[in-house]
């Protein structure tokens, strides 16, 4: 029995962090359509500017991720300025975007590579590497601040997006883009502001990624497959469909992990993914995708 | 022959369509230059005789990396570029032919010359089957989960104890001296290319082709026009992966080692997504440009800078250019301006 509620809580942990990690990634979907496959390079990208930050002037990962947030999210603008805005007209729009967003990974790959090395990395905040006890169960303390951050980001963004006048007008043009345009929403302005949020969450979600995994430049191509498992699972551009996706994927493979081999723990990610392609694609709490 | 207009009858309709479709194949025919590709390819026969004045391993290696990306990208182009369902998860069928044919080496000593078309088949036949379950999805869904096949088998081989695991096999390098040890792999990549591009012209302009272009612009209209796009579709899928599979047979040999990260790699999927890009998807001459000049840009990288990332950003910076300022590739972009020459027709 602590066994399982152990199992549990080091699924939980994890999935929260996992959880933050692909909002952004959901939420740029829902506005704009894009399934963008350099989110997590991303991620890793926000995790080297926590990790400078570390080494350098012995910044907290957590103080750090406003910090890394904003950075990204600036990034995130300059991108969809130069890069997604020009292709709103295309005709192959979501194929098109995709393989974009597959060569900017690339990029920001190569460029983190150039600057960094492929080494692997991780913030080593003290605590890291130190845990609580309860009875017989073990929390480690880095695993569980991540995770109770993550769920307090997502949270408030849920709210946000929920209350406020700007979040009406997200969710007002993931709903439907022509109709919150001639509602006099003003997409274009909403397209970059949630991309720039999506970003931002990415860079926030490697400040927290810095002292739970280690990372190098070319970890992405591992995530994306689990982000996108997480995301599917939970029905694209749905941020509590990725929250419920990502809780109960890193439960299951956490259990996975313990009781068959840890190899196959990332494993069960990516065979979930296609199971959920195949048998439900618009996933838990999505609507069923057009066809195009 | 003539059709007035009483004369209605279906066959008569159709006879004179033949007619006129033949008509204009024979008017296409004779503005072919098909003595272009012929003599490139006598050229690249009688390029080994090079190895009696010197020793010219390198150029040889370097036409040879050539043609096996010509060989996969062609192949990839019948999926992306023909039906338009793009796929980043090619490497696997590469891995695949690739330790196919060298388990086959390792164990019973056959030569992979003589195995890849086999490969192919293992390759074409798996590809059958991913197919089979992954062509219900299309667009973005379509592209994860080519990633996410990629991630499966690379976890897979990496753990596969039976074929060496993650550090791989090594294989017997053949008896030749070092002058001629390239030559058999050589003619045999080529040869493979050769095929790869022929067979992508007959696919082309087949009835098979013909749906398969349907399917890429609408495929609802094309199911409702009586093409059995499940069918189509999956089959497409598994002609590709053949392609792939034989290049990846040979591939090991040439390399006397099979290891995950050579094969399994995103790369690898990511060159033949950019070598159609920029060469031009779905024509027949377009993967074969775009696969010379990224080859000609990583020896230009690695010469000049010789580091990898430098390579990965390089390979990503040219590929998103590409996407945004010519989506149609060099081959089709001249094409739409009436530019292209005729030696590059091979549509």
């Amino acid at each position: 029995m602590a066994e399982i509620l152990q199992i549990l809580i080091l699924g939980l942990a994890l999935g929260g962090v996992i959880a933050l990690m692909g909002s952004g990634l959901s939420l740029v979907f829902g506005v704009m359509r894009i399934v963008n496959l350099a989110h997590p390079s991303l991620i890793i990208g926000g995790a080297y500017i926590t990790y400078l930050a570390f080494k350098a002037l012995g910044v907290d990962p957590i103080v750090m991720l406003p910090v890394a947030a904003v950075i990204m999210a600036a990034i995130g603008v300059v991108l969809y300025r130069l890069v997604f805005q020009r292709e709103a007209k295309s005709a192959k729009y979501s194929e098109m975007t995709v393989l974009l967003t597959f060569a900017l990974a690339m990029m920001v790959e190569g460029l983190l590579g150039g600057l960094f090395t492929n080494t692997q990395r991780v913030t080593s905040p003290d605590y890291a590497t130190a845990a609580f006890f309860i009875g017989d169960v073990f929390i480690p303390k880095g695993q569980f601040y991540a995770g109770v951050v993550s769920l307090t980001i997502i949270a408030a963004l849920s709210l946000f997006l929920k209350y406020s006048r700007l979040g009406y007008a997200i969710r007002a043009t993931t709903q439907n883009r022509e109709a919150a345009e001639l509602l006099g929403v003003n997409v274009q302005f909403i397209s970059i502001l949630a991309f720039a949020i999506g970003i931002g969450l990415a860079g926030a979600a490697g400040s927290l990624v810095s002292f739970v995994f280690s990372f190098f430049p070319a970890k992405h191509w591992e995530w994306i497959a689990m982000l996108m498992s997480v995301v599917v699972l939970g029905g694209m551009g749905s941020i509590l469909g990725t929250v419920v996706g990502a809780l109960f994927l890193s439960v299951v493979a956490a259990f996975v992990g313990t009781w068959i081999g840890a190899t196959w723990s990332t494993l069960t990610f990516f065979l979930a993914l296609f199971i959920i392609l195949l048998v439900r694609p618009q996933g838990l709490f999505g609507e069923k995708p057009e066809l195009a | 022959m003539a059709v007035t207009l009483q004369d209605t009858s279906a066959s008569a309709v159709i006879e004179a369509r033949r007619a006129h479709n033949e008509k204009l194949a024979l008017k296409a025919d004779q503005t072919r230059a098909t003595w272009f590709p012929v003599a490139v390819l006598a050229v690249l026969a009688a390029l080994p005789l090079l190895q009696f004045y010197g020793n010219y391993n390198y150029v040889l290696h370097l036409v040879l990396f050539t043609a096996s990306y010509v060989a996969m990208a062609s192949g990839w182009n019948i999926l992306g570029g023909f039906a338009g369902y793009v796929s980043l998860g090619h490497a696997v069928f590469f891995g695949v032919g690739g330790y196919f044919s060298g388990m086959i080496l390792a164990r019973y000593g056959i030569s992979t010359l003589i195995t890849a078309p086999l490969a192919g088949l293992v390759a074409a036949a798996l590809g059958y089957l991913v197919g089979m379950v992954t062509l219900k999805v299309r667009g973005p869904s379509f592209i994860i989960s080519s990633i996410a096949l990629l991630m499966i088998a690379r976890i897979l081989f990496d753990n596969w104890h039976f074929i060496g695991g993650a550090n791989g096999l090594t294989l017997p390098p053949n008896d030749l001296s070092v002058q001629w040890s390239k030559v058999p792999y050589y003619y045999a990549m080529v040869a493979i290319a050769a095929f790869t591009v022929w067979a992508t012209y007959k696919i082309k302009h087949s009835k098979f082709g013909l749906g398969l272009r349907a399917i890429s612009k609408d495929e609802i209209k094309a199911e409702s026009a009586g093409i059995d796009t499940r069918f189509y579709k999956v089959v497409a899928f598994a002609l590709s992966a053949f392609f792939v599979g034989m290049a990846g047979a040979v591939w090991g040999e040439y390399l006397t080692y099979l290891r995950p990260n050579i094969f399994l790699l995103i790369l690898i999927s990511a060159n033949m997504v950019l070598m159609c890009i920029l060469g031009g998807k779905g024509t027949i001459a377009g993967p074969v440009i775009g696969a010379i000049l990224i080859v000609a840009l990583n020896e230009l990288f690695v010469a000049t800078m010789g580091a990898s990332e430098i390579n990965i950003l390089g390979t990503g910076l040219v590929m998103a250019l590409g996407l945004m300022f010519f989506p149609l590739g060099l081959v089709g972009t001249l094409a739409r301006n009436g530019k292209l020459p005729r030696i590059l027709n091979w549509d």
